[in-house]
């Protein structure tokens, strides 16, 4: 809770700073910003949406700046810096992602966006039945059973690949700093640093993989839900 | 400590569940070296677009890492999480 507080403060004080004005060459903050914001329009939603990519950029524009948010200040150990200032323990910083129900969450707002924004369009009937593609009677009703069931799975396997991730990430740096509390030497001490810096490089490429695969996913299945494929 | 098999006792559990995770990375290693190989050879055939293949690499490599982690957590399940 704390942590989504603390991220989403960040992004609504960082981001408007980047997007007041309007240049015709972007340049610092507005620049970042703004490649990032192109870079996901038109690579990750124009393909998958089309015409609909103005009606739900937003969504992905959010989604993509709060997950990286987050994962980013997993990595700033605030909990160690303040015990080391003060002495008293507490949890205040963390990565919020290691935190199966805000994963949960975020999966499940794209699992509610994808269905309404599919049944808006052609109402609950028409969008039911666009569910199985067209296939012989016989065998329809195992399809359909199937498409529900993968459309049920999905918004779980995307927030345990988003949880999973982040959290052995955490796990591996634990276990490489326990190692340095149960040796108690200099020579274990400096092997571990040395393994905890290489592997927090590795969790730093694993939080922008992450927060991207979840941005893609969650276009891809608002584009399965919203255009009319299987006609 | 109960014998392996006995009611009351998880060890059998939590040897299937670490067995199952070891499974698991079996797949999921030879799925990503499968497809990091794949990506290798289309490199070398045309260097020039070897942006988009990397691309495509590693949004494969994720999507197979999401599954062996849901593997990881059932295991998890059984360690942690099991009654008894």
């Amino acid at each position: 809770m704390l942590m989504v507080t603390v991220a989403a403060v960040i992004l609504l004080m960082i981001v408007p700073l980047g997007a007041g004005k309007k240049r015709l060459r972007p340049k610092g903050l507005q620049n970042l910003i703004e490649s990032i914001c192109v870079f996901l329009r038109e690579e990750v939603a124009r393909p998958a949406l089309g015409e609909s990519t103005d009606q739900f950029i937003s969504f992905v524009w959010t989604i993509f700046f709060f997950i990286l948010t987050l994962n980013l200040l997993g990595m700033v150990p605030t909990e160690s810096a303040y015990y080391l200032i003060t002495g008293r323990e507490n949890h205040f910083g963390g990565a919020a992602a290691t935190n199966i129900w805000i994963t949960g969450a975020l999966a499940m707002v794209t699992f509610i966006l994808t269905h309404a924004a599919g049944i808006k369009r052609y109402g609950l009937l028409k969008y039911l039945s666009h569910l199985a593609p067209k296939v012989p009677l016989p065998i329809l009703p195992l399809i359909y059973v199937l498409e529900i069931v993968s459309a049920l799975v999905r918004p779980f396997a995307l927030a345990i690949r988003l949880f999973a991730n982040i959290l052995a990430g955490h796990i591996i740096l634990a276990t490489f700093i326990g190692l340095i509390v149960i040796f108690k030497s200099w020579g274990v001490a400096v092997g571990s640093v040395a393994a905890i810096v290489a592997m927090s490089f590795l969790e730093l490429l694993v939080a922008f993989i992450q927060t991207y695969i979840f941005t893609l996913l969650s276009t891809l299945f608002i584009s399965l839900a919203i255009e009319a494929e299987h006609v | 400590m109960l014998a392996a098999g006995e009611p009351g006792s998880n060890s059998l559990a939590i040897f299937g569940a670490v067995f199952g995770c070891g499974m698991a990375i079996i797949g999921a290693s030879i799925g990503i070296g499968f497809i990091g190989g794949k990506a290798a050879e289309a490199i070398a055939r045309q260097p020039q677009i070897g942006g988009r293949i990397l691309t495509a690499m590693i949004i494969a490599a994720a999507l197979i890492e999401g599954l062996t982690f849901f593997a990881l957590i059932i295991c998890f399940l059984a360690i942690f999480w099991m009654k008894g």
